[in-house]
């Protein structure tokens, strides 16, 4: 499985991952999240596992298991710490501890290093049986419902390290602090490479024209992705430069707003025959994958972000980027570089302009973002941060580590 | 038998302090206080990551474009971290040079909420990059094809951990080839005014003319 990404992931990433899979070998690793299939986490530890246990590690992969009542009260936490007042009982933190327990009693948290991903399962820290414990903290706690995190913070602590993706997203622990951006998996569906044949299928079944520059935005119907912002850009642009504009995503399932948002670019839309709005069912990952290759210019124009994984999955195909300067999206796009950070609608409309009356920047922007993102956005450089981060767990307090 | 030269690379991971600033008054009460390794990665690693722009260091590039206190930003980038002896130095003048400016303007802005600066540090992990080089034509031919942070770890961390006089590269090209002429060179490149890309093409350069001469001495057609 390495192997896929021989020509592909940096050279001395491999290279720190055959060291440090020598170093590690034969010890365990085990993983805990709460759900095995959709979502992000899922998603990578399917991946990761593997690559793992290729390395010569023992590596596992447990989830655990709750009824409604616990994924409530969980999806309330995740809300909180995202900074949504919400309301959490004490009651509701016992049934939380006890889901926990539960579990505990049942999975095998016995190894050498553990990674306990997001708030559903941290309880688990009161049943160590020894081993390195580090919680892995995927969501924006930057601003969060205080009195939510002062409670969950009560696990957190007892953790010998917490993980971030970003350093903005982290809050003071008493812990050690590593910072451990997400990554794309360069050979999944997603982001593979596609036959010119295999895009072109997906523009006409899509009825999408490519004699014109092709602006896109992949995202949920969210405010905060700001659908009503891109069609302003889009019409701003479009004086001087002829071009269309696709909106790819699909409700958000547990946003009530979801439909609201959605008839609202719609009407919004109007009768422009050059606006074209995809809803796409979940695991549409082939047809995003050739709509991002089929892009001129990607953006993602958000007005408040998570990580937004999807900024990379574009540059990856070589697209420049617009994108908000918001969440992890700052991270991913430099300036001028590999694309642009935009402030305003306005701002947007003036880089898909310059971008698109500059073909050769646009490409140049492009291949570099290529460039960064294999340095720093994929998967392979996740574990190896991952297993750099339990082998700094074993020689606390040195900042440099000969292998 | 002269000495060969290892090719190294380097891998930073970073950690966070949980300390942050969202004004200049706060960036001061912070730079007292933080570990040497936060200020040593805020300013030597800043070349780590590969897009040099207008500024040398992580506190320059925050007060230049975060809080846009353009004046502050020249000057803390022309403060040269290989100048000090130790990091209290280092943090005593990165101090000074905000102390001066907040008695010239008392009354900085703040940074928009989520510009705020965070400081980290780093754990570096170095292994060996698979390569040695036994003479010059080695070695250009490793450098031509070196990874970045092998460049960074032998270019820059070089010289904190060489006591900030030279670079593993010159040395080697002076002690271990005895070529003190290219290593001279190496050594002239500043260190402030390139990207990792740019200083591999003016070391090749400066070897690559060196090994021609050297061939056409030893009447090597080419």
């Amino acid at each position: 499985m390495i192997d896929e990404y021989k020509n592909i992931a940096p050279k001395g990433d491999l290279m720190l991952l055959g060291k440090l899979g020598e170093t590690l070998r034969s010890r365990s690793f085990l993983h805990v999240n709460s759900t095995r299939e959709g979502g992000g986490v899922a998603e990578i530890l399917h991946r990761m596992i593997p690559i793992l246990r290729e390395l010569g590690i023992d590596a596992r992969w447990e989830v655990i298991e709750g009824d409604a009542r616990f994924f409530d009260i969980t999806k309330k936490i995740h809300n909180a710490l995202q900074g949504n007042e919400e309301i959490m009982t004490e009651q509701m933190w016992a049934y939380h501890g006890e889901v926990n327990e539960r579990n505990a009693k049942k999975l095998n948290l016995e190894a050498d290093a553990v990674l306990i991903h997001d708030p559903q399962p941290a309880a688990l820290i009161h049943y160590r049986k020894g081993g390195i414990w580090m919680w892995r903290c995927h969501i924006d706690a930057s601003g969060p419902h205080m009195a939510v995190w002062n409670a969950l913070k009560r696990h957190c602590e007892k953790y010998d390290a917490a993980v971030f993706s970003v350093a903005k997203f982290a809050r003071a622990l008493p812990v050690e602090e590593f910072i451990i951006p997400p990554s794309i998996d360069p050979v999944s569906e997603k982001n593979r490479e596609l036959t010119a044949g295999e895009i072109d299928e997906a523009a006409n079944r899509f009825g999408i024209s490519r004699d014109r520059p092709v602006l896109l935005q992949v995202s949920r119907f969210d405010r905060f992705k700001d659908p009503i912002g891109v069609i302003k850009a889009y019409r701003m642009a479009k004086k001087y430069n002829d071009c269309v504009l696709v909106l790819a995503g699909s409700p958000a399932s547990d946003d009530p707003e979801g439909e609201a948002v959605l008839n609202e670019v719609r009407e919004y839309a109007s009768d422009d025959r050059d606006i074209i709005i995809l809803l796409l069912p979940a695991f549409s990952d082939r047809d995003i994958n050739a709509l991002q290759r089929m892009a001129t210019v990607v953006l993602q124009k958000s007005l408040k972000e998570g990580f937004g994984l999807t900024v990379s999955e574009a540059m990856w195909k070589e697209k420049p980027v617009l994108g908000g300067a918001v969440g992890g999206i700052p991270l991913q796009v430099v300036h001028g570089v590999n694309g642009f950070l935009v402030h305003s609608t306005e701002g947007a409309a003036f880089r898909i302009r310059q971008l698109l009356t500059n073909p050769a920047m646009a490409k140049r922007m492009g291949e570099r973002g290529k460039e960064y993102v294999r340095t720093n956005f994929l998967i392979t450089r996740q574990v190896r941060d991952y297993l750099s981060m339990w082998y700094a767990m074993e020689h606390r307090g040195k900042r440099v580590l000969d292998l | 038998m002269p000495k060969s030269f290892e090719f190294k690379q380097c891998v930073t991971l970073l950690k966070s302090t949980g300390k942050k600033a969202g004004n200049l008054r706060e960036l001061k009460d912070a730079l007292a206080q933080v570990s040497d390794g936060a200020i040593a990665h805020h300013t030597y690693q800043y070349f780590l990551k590969g897009h040099i722009l207008e500024y040398t260091n992580d506190f320059a590039h925050w007060a230049g474009e975060s809080i846009e206190e353009r004046a502050l930003a020249e000057r803390l980038s022309n403060i040269d971290p290989y100048a000090y002896a130790s990091i209290q130095d280092l943090r005593r003048d990165l101090i000074g040079a905000i102390d001066d400016h907040l008695t010239a303007f008392p009354e900085p802005r703040d940074a928009m909420p989520g510009d705020e600066f965070h400081f980290n540090e780093t754990v570096m992990l170095v292994f060996p990059a698979g390569v040695r080089a036994r003479n010059l034509a080695e070695f250009l031919m490793a450098m031509k094809y070196a990874e970045a942070s092998t460049l960074y770890y032998h270019f820059y961390d070089a010289r904190v951990r060489l006591g900030n006089k030279t670079d593993d590269f010159s040395q080697w090209l002076e002690d271990g080839m005895e070529k003190p002429e290219v290593a001279a060179r190496v050594r002239s490149i500043d260190p402030f005014m390139h990207t990792l890309e740019t200083i591999r093409e003016r070391i090749v350069d400066a070897v690559e003319e060196e090994v021609k001469r050297d061939m056409e001495s030893a009447g090597v057609p080419q």
